[in-house]
């Protein structure tokens, strides 16, 4: 019993002495600077003072709720994305797609379409595989499908919503959405593709620089020669197919698959790219588009039919048709009449 | 008419997560979606502190003004809702706002987004005031009901606080003085524009 009392009395005895110096400790060093100090500024421990949110919030913490990004408080770039969005890149891009129509219509009221000089012989050489050709209209149209799907989604808000309403809007976005979505990869597949097969016949020549100087006679309708691809089509492999297209596949690729955990500023990124990447692809495919169509008589059929008329090679395409003839490249010609090279 | 804001008071903020145990409970969210999380910053040092949030329904919202087939509505009260029927799950909004509020639920494979779901401040969406419809969609309107946001009342230590903003910023000036710091509000700034801190606020006045 004495034991157990003594041994409780030097607990406490020890409890009070611990405390007492502990506590006068604490309060000497305020003491001297604090009288009025204490007064102004009621008593802030130093070490618990509330942090400077603003840096902090953006840096990761912790979170129990588990998820990307969850730690983080604020990640604010989404409002320089939000203003480059709906600022310059609504605004510009839509008038930058605006001008190649106007331009080519103009042209078109203007020029016409290009024709052949000469008489078609009708002779036909082959200009594109079945193969290229696969490759070429799965491109184009996953391309133009993606084009105009990305168009509603960016400027449907402003153009079409106030017209169709927001219901019928909605229903049109969501499926520009999923189509978006799921011909973005086809659209990647048939690019590597398309750039596998049609790399070699784009590679720079020594002639393609004069091509330029005339704009391929464009304007002036003077023959200009150059082989199975004109510097024109080449700048346009390079610049939209190879630069742009890639750029807009890497883009899209990160925008496409969140679930790869990528952060937001990676997506607000990336997004601005496509968008403008994208905007000066399609006001740079619409030149091609045109020539490959109404603004040229038989380069559509070549693209359709894999097969062209000697007079248009010879006219165009000079020296490919000079190395067709020779036996340099692998000839195909079909006899008679133009036909549809299906059964190849 | 009220303005709606949240207040979490960092200095009492004990990291309970009360508030998201309760919103989850109340609007039966589903599974990944967290319309309220906690944050905790400077993690076991000095000046570590805990922030509950959610959306902020934002003066200027990012998410509103982003989004590509315009979904979003503001209140009378200034809370920001928005309608799941037009939401198509671009994520525009997640990529807009400053923190982080919208959730999509996983709706198919490769993370193909479902409708966005977010904090609804507790009153749910365009259908009908306390319909099942509602429910389903939003979860509970507890507004429409004359509550507050579940969170909030929730609370233990009342650090979060919903209300009207200028109410708020009184109940917040209180405890400011009485305890000598705190006086930046969290997220304020960046959801209201201007300053956090209390003395520039309507209530927060001296």
């Amino acid at each position: 019993m004495n034991t157990r009392f003594a041994r409780v009395a030097a607990a406490l005895a020890l409890a009070v002495a611990a405390w007492l110096p502990a506590g006068a400790s604490a309060q000497q060093p305020a003491a001297p600077a604090a009288p009025a100090a204490q007064q102004a500024a009621p008593a802030a421990p130093d070490w618990n003072k509330p942090p400077a949110w603003g840096a902090i919030s953006e840096k990761p913490g912790y979170a129990s709720v588990r998820g990307r990004e969850t730690n983080v408080l604020i990640q604010d770039g989404g409002h320089e994305w939000r203003k480059l969005r709906n600022g310059p890149v609504t605004f510009y891009g839509g008038i930058l797609l605006l001008i190649p129509l106007v331009v080519l219509v103009l042209f078109y009221m203007a020029k016409g379409p290009i024709k052949t000089h000469d008489p078609l012989s009708g002779k036909l050489v082959e200009r594109f595989s079945s193969v290229e050709r696969v490759a070429h209209w799965t491109m184009a149209i996953s391309f133009v499908v993606l084009g105009l799907t990305g168009i509603v989604i960016l400027f449907g808000k402003h153009l079409l919503l106030p017209i169709v309403g927001h219901a019928g809007f909605a229903s049109l976005t969501v499926l520009s959405k999923n189509l978006h979505n799921f011909v973005g990869p086809l659209f990647i597949f048939a690019l590597v593709i398309f750039i596998t097969l049609y790399i070699r016949e784009n590679l720079w020549k020594p002639y393609d620089g004069a091509w330029f100087g005339k704009f391929g006679g464009l304007l002036s309708g003077e023959h200009v020669p150059s082989g199975k691809f004109n510097a024109g089509e080449k700048s346009l492999f390079w610049l939209l197919v190879v630069g742009l297209c890639s750029v807009i596949a890497v883009t899209g690729l990160i925008l496409d698959f969140p679930n790869w955990n990528q952060g937001r500023e990676a997506m607000q990124a990336a997004n601005l790219i496509h968008g403008v990447a994208a905007i000066l692809a399609i006001a740079m495919a619409c030149f091609h588009v045109y020539l490959g169509t109404v603004g040229m008589v038989g380069a559509y059929k070549a693209m359709r039919t894999g097969y062209v008329d000697e007079t248009w090679a010879k006219e165009h395409h000079q020296y490919w048709y000079e190395e067709v003839k020779s036996g340099k490249q692998p000839e195909k010609a079909a006899g008679g009449a133009a036909q549809p090279a299906t059964g190849d | 008419m009220a303005r709606m804001k949240f207040i979490c008071d960092a200095e009492r903020c004990i990291e309970c997560n009360g508030c998201v145990t309760a919103c989850k409970n109340e609007h039966e969210v589903p599974w990944g979606v967290n319309r309220r999380r906690l944050v905790t910053v400077n993690d076991g040092k000095e000046g570590e502190r805990s922030i509950s949030v959610a959306c902020m329904h934002c003066t200027d919202a990012p998410c509103m003004a982003v989004c590509p087939v315009d979904c979003f509505y503001k209140t009378d009260e200034g809370i920001v809702l928005h309608d799941k029927d037009l939401c198509i799950g671009c994520g525009y909004c997640y990529y807009a706002c400053p923190f982080g509020a919208p959730q999509f639920p996983q709706a198919g494979a490769f993370g193909l987004r479902g409708k966005m779901d977010k904090c609804t401040y507790c009153s749910g969406g365009p259908e009908e005031n306390g319909s099942a419809e509602e429910f389903r969609k939003y979860g509970r309107n507890r507004l429409a009901e004359g509550k507050l946001p579940a969170c909030a009342e929730m609370c233990s230590t009342k650090a979060l606080l919903a209300g009207d903003a200028e109410v708020l910023t009184t109940i917040y000036k209180t405890r400011v003085v009485t305890r000598g710091k705190g006086d930046e509000i969290w997220g304020w700034a960046m959801a209201y524009g201007g300053s956090g801190m209390l003395a520039d606020q309507p209530g927060g006045k001296a």
